[in-house]
């Protein structure tokens, strides 16, 4: 149309119509995957073996100002509540003490992997070729932000107005003290941001998100809830309303390279391994923290499990992929055997260590005790006999001199580090599946507890090279590492971890710990 | 009273749940320390809300410098290169969890500007096209400056939208990673907003094209802005230290050629030809740029070149990237100088001495805020000149 015509034309259709236009973000949006241009080397920096089409669409079809809107409308919501009726109705000192605890662990463990997860969609925005594709990463990149900020809030709010601010308050500082934290950071942070590219999304998306997320930040609302915490699901609903968009970018993924060759050779392998090792942590730790950080029960950790884990998502969420080759990981049937017993010997594990955590934990009551034997016959002569012995030995009163690290010692029962996945295990003393193999490379020994993480330490060992616990603090006196790591409360003496959370009960101080004389091993230099 | 609850139960409204709970509640708190990462040091007075919900996420070991863990890595690439490493970058810093955005946004405070933006845009836009403005722009300008030219320029946006990524991905702090992701989403806006506003116009002038073919085709094989095209592709996949990144795109192209033809070029010479949309934009765009100037600046000034132990070799390293960078800007802004030949002429406005003013006012800007507080000398009239050597 010449110029003059179009402007004629403008003039005319504003006669006609006065109404006001404006322009809606789907109008900006169908413009995007035109926004790429081709060059000689337009690649990416991080390599992948497979191949992520050029014409992958995303599901949400955000523009930036209307992910602005979006997110800014439920923030609103959210921190009204936390800061309104919340504070108001004192809801961080309602809380039970045992959850308060727990909240310590979940609220920042989950920090770590969201914030992870801004670099791990970083590389994803980095590595795909369709801008669509790019776009659904980068509204992830700043959902993760977002998380991380959220999951930050959760601390800050239980530190500002709960009941023992210790440990809330300066957690991304001593959780580097004790044996969950490594563990983590292989789940939560390595595994989303070292690797091919691909990989790393399904750690992140596939697994991560779409399986352990459903029990981490769904689940967990209700076990919080009931122990009177409101805050924790006020935050996590909140996140879980992005998680759907992580969980389709997930299946974006899987859905740009459902075409290459590499696929159908590669995939299923990088999800297995992806699914073990997501769930050798999440599955003990998360039942640890339910059942064992809690007062008031929702229903055993195993019928959670089996429903968002196993049926869930093996089931109708891998089975949705099936038509792009996605089979459900061989190891599922392995990880269903850990989802019974592996958090009540983590628990066990964890307690003994309890001086090096940042958090409080108690050991289960008679009426819990029931609880346990009824939802997992058998526990009471494993478990519940040993509790018995360590409170009669006075594990809880900082004068016994008792911590039960030593019972294992005394007990000939080694505590080792899976080299991989970097949870503890007890191979002599378990219901678990655990069972020692160790091998040595480079002159060095390394344990694992399973043959899935052992396979994958053979493939590449120079993956798997990070010292653990034992191996850092050998020879170290516990008193010692606890000062360094600042395990302390602020009248400088009062550790933060305590081994119960009962209100009339005695702490224990550095110097309480001092006296004990506990040095560091490695078990690895016994063997 | 059984421990196993279901139906919903809620500890804290529940009677017999709630008289448990406060039950086992201790008398007094346990512990009196209530601000959270309060053994950080502040970068006012006080810790913010900022610093608590931001700092030290990043779990970084302490050989990395601000780094509050030890040990290894527990997982690493393929091969055994580290998730994150030192090397990543010719940078050095003491502390590279020091930077701070100076408006101290987290995630909430950042949407909810942008969210307000996107608001206030809708209503403009309405209230634009009820009132007839369109009516009162110059139809070239319209029709081949907006429709081709601006379109091009979004490309160069998009671009540098792109080369955020491996920033995102490997940079070395928790604030640094925030504040990157944060302005790499200002730049695809910038992107949108100029097609937002093309296919407004397209809404508004039956026949304007709202298709990005037109602007692709100027981009990728147009001479105006060539040298522009060939910065932004080095700036996105060939470079590779994620600082380096970071310096070239807004440190040296973007205050030079980004600024000349946002605020000289488009905001400054649409009222000239009766456009009173376009500011609109750029002006947004405008705002997006005078915060992340505050933020590298605060990067590469505050935090890199004033490092107790490394701010004399960051500052010749920033020195020897100028020296690498600049000499390409000069040549984008010299290509783009061929644009003047495509509009028509107003005396004072788009003539070599109008446009000569432009480009010592944008120069002047990134003398005062980039390169004189790293003591960087530049002969920015020999640069200038250069630059004038491209208008047709």
């Amino acid at each position: 149309m010449a110029i003059s015509a179009a402007t004629k034309a403008a003039t005319d259709a504003l006669a006609v119509n006065r109404a006001p236009v404006s322009v809606g973000a789907q109008e900006v949006h169908r413009w995007m995957q035109s926004f790429t241009w081709d060059f000689e080397k337009n690649r990416t920096k991080y390599s992948t073996k497979y191949k992520m089409a050029n014409d992958t669409k995303e599901q949400f079809k955000l523009i930036a100002k209307e992910y602005a809107r979006m997110e800014s409308v439920k923030d609103e919501r959210q921190f009204g509540s936390l800061q309104d009726v919340l504070t108001r109705v004192d809801a961080a000192n309602r809380v039970h003490p045992k959850w308060n605890e727990s909240m310590k662990v979940i609220s920042n463990f989950l920090e770590v992997g969201e914030y992870n997860a801004i670099a791990a969609t970083g590389m994803l925005w980095d590595s795909a070729t369709a801008p669509e594709q790019k776009n659904g990463y980068l509204g992830q990149v700043l959902d993760e932000i977002r998380h991380t900020n959220q999951c930050g809030y959760i601390n800050y709010y239980f530190a500002k107005q709960g009941q023992d601010a210790a440990g809330h308050n300066d957690a991304r500082r001593t959780r580097a003290i004790g044996p969950l934290w490594k563990g983590m950071k292989r789940v939560f942070s390595d595994g989303f941001i070292s690797g091919d590219a691909v990989e790393c999304s399904i750690n992140l998306q596939l697994v991560g998100e779409a399986c352990f997320t459903n029990p981490l930040i769904v689940a967990v609302t209700e076990w919080a809830s009931a122990n009177g915490d409101e805050m924790t699901p006020t935050v996590f609903l909140s996140i879980e309303t992005d998680e759907l968009r992580h969980m389709a970018n997930g299946y974006q993924t899987v859905v740009s390279i459902a075409n290459d060759a590499a696929a159908s050779k590669y995939l299923n392998t990088d999800l297995n391994n992806a699914f073990w090792t997501q769930q050798k942590y999440f599955t003990p730790v998360l039942g640890m923290m339910f059942e064992y950080g809690s007062h008031f029960k929702v229903e055993p950790w195993v019928k959670t499990w089996n429903r968002w884990v196993y049926e869930d998502w093996g089931g109708i969420w891998i089975g949705r992929l099936g038509k792009y080759g996605v089979q459900s990981p061989a190891s599922l049937r392995d990880a269903k055997k850990d989802a019974y017993w592996a958090h009540h010997d983590l628990f066990m594990l964890a307690y003994a260590l309890w001086p090096t955590g940042f958090f409080r934990l108690t050991l289960p009551t008679a009426e819990e005790a029931e609880w346990y034997e009824a939802n997992y016959p058998g526990w009471y002569d494993m478990y519940g006999k040993v509790y018995e012995e360590w409170k009669a030995r006075g594990c809880e009163d900082p004068n016994s001199g008792f911590l039960p690290l030593q019972w294992f010692i005394e007990n000939n029962h080694p505590i080792y580090i899976d080299r991989v996945s970097q949870v503890p295990f007890c191979p002599s003393y378990c219901k678990g599946a655990s069972t020692l193999r160790v091998l040595e490379f480079n002159g060095k020994k390394h344990s694992f507890s399973d043959q899935w993480g052992e396979r994958m330490w053979l493939s590449e060992p120079e993956r798997y090279e990070c010292q653990n616990i034992f191996e850092q603090y050998e020879g170290r006196e516990l008193s010692e590492v606890i000062a360094e790591g600042h395990g302390l409360r602020s009248d400088g003496k009062t550790l933060i971890s305590q081994p119960h959370t009962n209100k009339d009960g005695k702490l224990w101080t550095l110097d309480d710990i001092k006296k004990i004389n506990c040095v560091f091993s490695d078990p690895l230099k016994a063997l | 009273m059984s421990i196993e609850v279901s139906g919903g139960r809620r500890g804290l409204t529940d009677p017999a749940l709630a008289a448990t709970i406060l039950a086992a509640i201790p008398d007094q708190p346990l512990e009196t320390q209530r601000k959270m990462n309060y053994f950080m040091t502040p970068r006012g007075k006080r810790i913010n809300e900022y610093e608590v919900l931001c700092c030290y996420t990043q779990p970084t070991p302490d050989w990395i410098p601000g780094g509050l863990d030890w040990g290894d890595w527990t997982q690493k690439f393929h091969g055994g290169r580290p998730s994150w490493s030192n090397e990543s970058t010719e940078m050095r810093s003491s502390d590279w969890l020091k930077h701070r955005d100076p408006a101290f946004r987290w995630h909430a405070l950042y949407v909810k500007d942008k969210a307000e933006e996107w608001r206030y845009t809708d209503r403009f836009l309405k209230a634009y096209s009820a009132d007839g403005q369109v009516r009162s722009m110059d139809p070239v300008w319209r029709d081949e400056v907006l429709g081709d030219y601006l379109g091009a320029f979004g490309f160069s946006e998009y671009g540098l939208f792109n080369s955020h990524s491996s920033v995102v991905r490997d940079c070395l702090g928790d604030t640094l990673r925030m504040s990157s992701a944060m302005i790499g989403l200002d730049k695809v806006d910038n992107a949108q907003m100029i097609q937002m506003e093309r296919t407004f116009l397209a809404k508004l002038v039956p026949g304007f094209p709202e298709s990005t073919d037109i602007p692709k085709n100027e981009w990728t094989k147009g001479a105006i802005f060539k040298g522009s095209r060939e910065v932004v592709q080095q700036i996105w996949q060939e470079t590779y230290d994620w600082n380096e990144i970071l310096f070239s795109g807004h440190m040296i192209y973007d205050p030079l050629f980004g600024q000349f033809v946002r605020r000289e070029f488009f905001s400054r010479l649409s009222s000239y030809y009766g456009d009173t949309l376009t500011p609109f934009f750029i002006n947004q765009m405008q705002l997006y740029f005078s915060q992340t100037k505050g933020i590298t600046t605060d990067m590469f000034h505050t935090c890199l070149a004033s490092d107790e132990a490394f701010g004399d070799y960051n500052t010749r390293l920033m020195h020897v990237w100028a020296n690498k960078w600049l000499p390409r800007t000069i040549t984008a802004l010299k290509d783009f100088m061929g644009i003047f030949a495509k509009i028509p002429e107003i005396q004072g406005v788009t003539d070599k001495p109008a446009i000569e003013a432009a480009l010592n006012r944008v120069f002047d800007d990134w003398k005062h805020d980039f390169a004189d507080p790293i003591g960087y000398k530049a002969d920015t009239a020999a640069l200038i000149k250069t630059v004038l050597t491209g208008l047709k």
